[in-house]
């Protein structure tokens, strides 16, 4: 038995839980800050974080830039830091490249010479903290939390505290749509499952000739339906059913229904399949017993499609949760999900860290909501009978 | 299952084929790949450079899309496996590539004359201009017969009823708001980097927000001009000549109410095992000739000012060579110092800001 399940095994150990763990494990990892500051973080170490370091301090920089003077290692060191404080990145830059290690007298006041900034203990502060090999600056910061000048937690100030929100807005959006896809799907498995070979088919073909066509394609197609200059605004204004065109798009709207439409079809296959194995006599059973129509859906049609829809709706959450192309194309911008921020922490702004932080802090709400629905649903519940 | 040795012998004489199919392939030509944005300027540089380039040189270009993911370069060179020889980029994936050892170094002027690129910035060691890009205010001039003429106008939402279309970018926006608020524009980067200089665009925004329509990427600009789900908008000057050209559309450019401009350049990847070729390749393409050739097709403005000579009047209609006083540059020291230094936290607060 375990023999047929181990290439499965392995193959998920591989190509799953291995790559999972390591970006997982880029959200707290911090090996560039005393890997290329070595002495830096061992003479801060013995800094209490009140004022400015000693000279000692200032030496062990400056001999830690000099070292990386001209090495690609420098720009990425300042990249690191600049991620915590904004100009951190030419700070680093411009003094490794300048710094001179034989002039006589105090550092410091070489460093404050070549670029003031290293005068202010803010720079300091963020090393001195920064120099483990892991850090919580990631994550912190992905719950819109940052330490303060003493050392203490405070949150992020209003202007820039932007994720706590985005993953608030994301998981409510992925609910509502996961909602409308049980209310709009449910009764097309239904119905198709209740139709001939052949009715049946032909209604598949509907649902899955949309799956086929390119999302940006079907993202688009709803643009130029429903924008103020699209058809069914026209349409409307024409009847006179309206004085001016209605906003359909480009709000929260038009992002639900060109969501649905996107994730129609992973509610109803998964629901279809179980609702075919329900055995028709059950429901007429039920009516022979005296069941009003309404009570016998209630108690016996419902609890048996429900690993169906719990199927369905869960592929629907999970996709609808890592959605950012549609929402970029018809959502306002009060309706960016939080995967915009990870594939531009991924991708352009090349801060992992950031990226899998992000991801991080989603797959540990969502492994959460799972546990709180089996609690209450009752995992064993779902199994297929 | 392969009972048949009949069988056996086609699948083996297939495969001997194809071999040798891919083997004269290889013997006969070089493979060179550019990462470049796709979409129409790709299909400029094919009718323009790679195709001309191929055929004289007897190698093959591929192409592969590239929309400026930084992440996608560093992946190459950091695991070593160049997919790319050059790509096209921006100013600051060149100044940052550079420094972080991602793009090969070239002394240019060995290959070219820096003179000829110094009104758009010049030529760096690692990358070379070749396009020179205006994002400006644009409009329907079959929609609106008395035009705006500045950035405040753009602002004005009483005299010109309907929505605005800006770019979903803290970048750009943030200088264009600057213009509306009275900055000339060659000191828009200046004041936004001083001490409240980003509160003050953030505030300058606050008051058009509520007519704003964000777009993310240039098509849509043009089709919300086009659809009159915008009254204006700002759009780059390549998309609104050929979408003039194309969709026979009456859009019409201010340029003189200021304008944010910048260059694509030609990057070469480190490590390329055919640098000497993108050299010779790099070199065609920003020669005056080529430059000219590249204007006429996509409408953006040439880097090398000789090409300006071989254009009529008509073709320099959309570019900005005449306002080119109120341009805030993307490219300089403090340019790209500050949206190197802040470009993400301020992506963060602009996006919070439009959201709310």
């Amino acid at each position: 038995m375990l023999g047929l399940v181990a290439p499965s095994i392995a193959f998920l150990a591989l190509f799953f839980v291995a790559p999972l763990g390591f970006f997982l494990f880029r959200s707290v990892d911090n090996s560039e800050v005393p890997g290329w500051l070595p002495r830096t973080v061992t003479a801060l170490a013995r800094w209490n974080g009140a004022g400015l370091p000693e000279e000692a301090a200032y030496r062990a920089l400056a001999e830690d830039l000099a070292a990386l003077s001209g090495s690609t290692a420098l720009p990425l060191l300042g990249r690191r830091l600049n991620h915590n404080v904004p100009g951190f990145r030419g700070l680093i830059t411009g003094t490794g490249n300048r710094v001179d290690l034989r002039q006589a007298g105090s550092m410091r006041e070489q460093l404050v010479s070549l670029d003031p900034r290293w005068g202010e203990s803010t720079y300091w502060q963020t090393i001195r903290r920064e120099r483990h090999a892991l850090t919580p600056f990631y994550l912190l910061t992905a719950l819109d939390l940052r330490h303060g000048a003493g050392g203490e937690l405070q949150r992020v100030p209003g202007d820039s505290a932007i994720f706590l929100g985005l993953l608030g807005r994301t998981l409510t959006i992925s609910v509502v749509v996961t909602l409308l896809c049980v209310l709009l799907g449910f009764p097309v498995a239904a119905t198709m499952a209740g139709s001939s070979p052949a009715r049946a088919n032909a209604l598949l073909i509907l649902v899955l000739i949309p799956f086929w066509t390119s999302l940006l394609v079907r993202s688009t197609a709803w643009v130029i339906l429903l924008q103020n200059q699209g058809v069914v605004n026209q349409a409307l204004v024409g009847l006179g059913l309206i004085d001016r065109p209605v906003p359909l798009i480009f709000n929260r709207l038009g992002l639900y229904i060109a969501m649905v439409h996107v994730l129609l079809p992973f509610m109803v296959l998964p629901l279809y399949s179980v609702l075919k194995g329900i055995p028709p006599e059950l429901m007429r059973a039920a009516s022979s017993l005296g069941a009003p129509p309404w009570t016998a859906f209630r108690l016996v049609y419902v609890p048996q499609a429900l690993p169906g829809l719990v199927a369905g709706a869960s592929l629907v959450f999970v996709l609808a949760l890592g959605y950012y192309v549609t929402p970029a194309l018809v959502g306002g911008p009060g309706d960016q999900m939080i995967g915009y921020f990870i594939a531009y922490f991924t991708n352009t702004a090349v801060n992992w860290g950031m990226a899998s932080a992000l991801g991080t802090i989603l797959l540990v709400v969502v492994s959460l909501i799972y546990l709180a629905l089996g609690r209450i649903v009752g995992l064993d519940r779902l199994a297929v009978r | 299952m392969l009972k048949t040795p009949r069988f056996c012998i086609a699948i083996a004489a297939t495969l001997t084929v194809l071999g040798g199919v891919a083997l004269l392939d290889a013997g006969a030509q070089t493979k060179f790949t550019v990462g470049n944005a796709g979409g129409s300027s790709a299909d400029a540089e094919r009718k323009v450079f790679y195709g001309p380039f191929t055929n004289a040189n007897k190698i093959q270009i591929q192409e592969e899309s590239f929309n400026q993911e930084l992440a996608k370069i560093r992946s190459q060179v950091e695991t070593g496996n160049l997919i790319w020889d050059i790509v096209t980029t921006t100013a600051i994936n060149v100044a940052t590539g550079c420094e972080e050892g991602l793009l090969e170094k070239v002394d240019w002027s060995k290959y070219l004359d820096p003179r000829l690129f110094r009104e758009v910035g010049g030529v760096s060691e690692c990358g070379v201009p070749y396009l020179f890009v205006s994002g400006g205010l644009a409009y329907d001039g079959n929609r609106i017969k008395e035009g705006p003429k500045t950035w405040a106008d753009f602002w004005n939402v009483t005299r010109w009823p309907g929505k605005r279309g800006l770019l979903y970018r803290a970048e750009q926006t943030f200088e264009v708001a600057l213009m509306a608020d009275g900055v000339p524009p060659a000191k828009a980067m200046e004041v936004l980097a001083a001490p409240g200089g980003v509160e003050r665009a953030l505030k300058k925004l606050d008051e058009l927000k509520p007519h704003v329509h964000w777009w993310k990427n240039g098509a849509e600009s043009i089709t919300l001009l086009a659809s009159g789900e915008v009254a204006m908008s700002y759009a780059w000057n390549g998309r609104v000549a050929s979408a003039n050209k194309t969709n026979n559309l009456n859009l019409k450019m201010e340029l003189g109410a200021g304008h944010v401009s910048g260059c694509q350049y030609w990057a070469i990847m480190k490590g390329s095992k055919n640098k000497d070729l993108a050299i010779k390749f790099i070199q065609y393409a920003v020669a005056a000739q080529s430059q000219a050739d590249f204007v006429r097709v996509i409408s953006y403005g040439p880097a090398n000012r000789d090409a300006y000579g071989l254009l009529t009047d008509a073709e320099k209609a959309t570019l900005p060579g005449q306002h080119m006083d109120k341009a805030s540059l993307q490219l300089g020291k403090l340019y790209l110092g500050f949206w190197l230094a802040n470009g993400d936290s301020l992506l963060q607060r602009f996006v919070k800001f439009a959201a709310q």
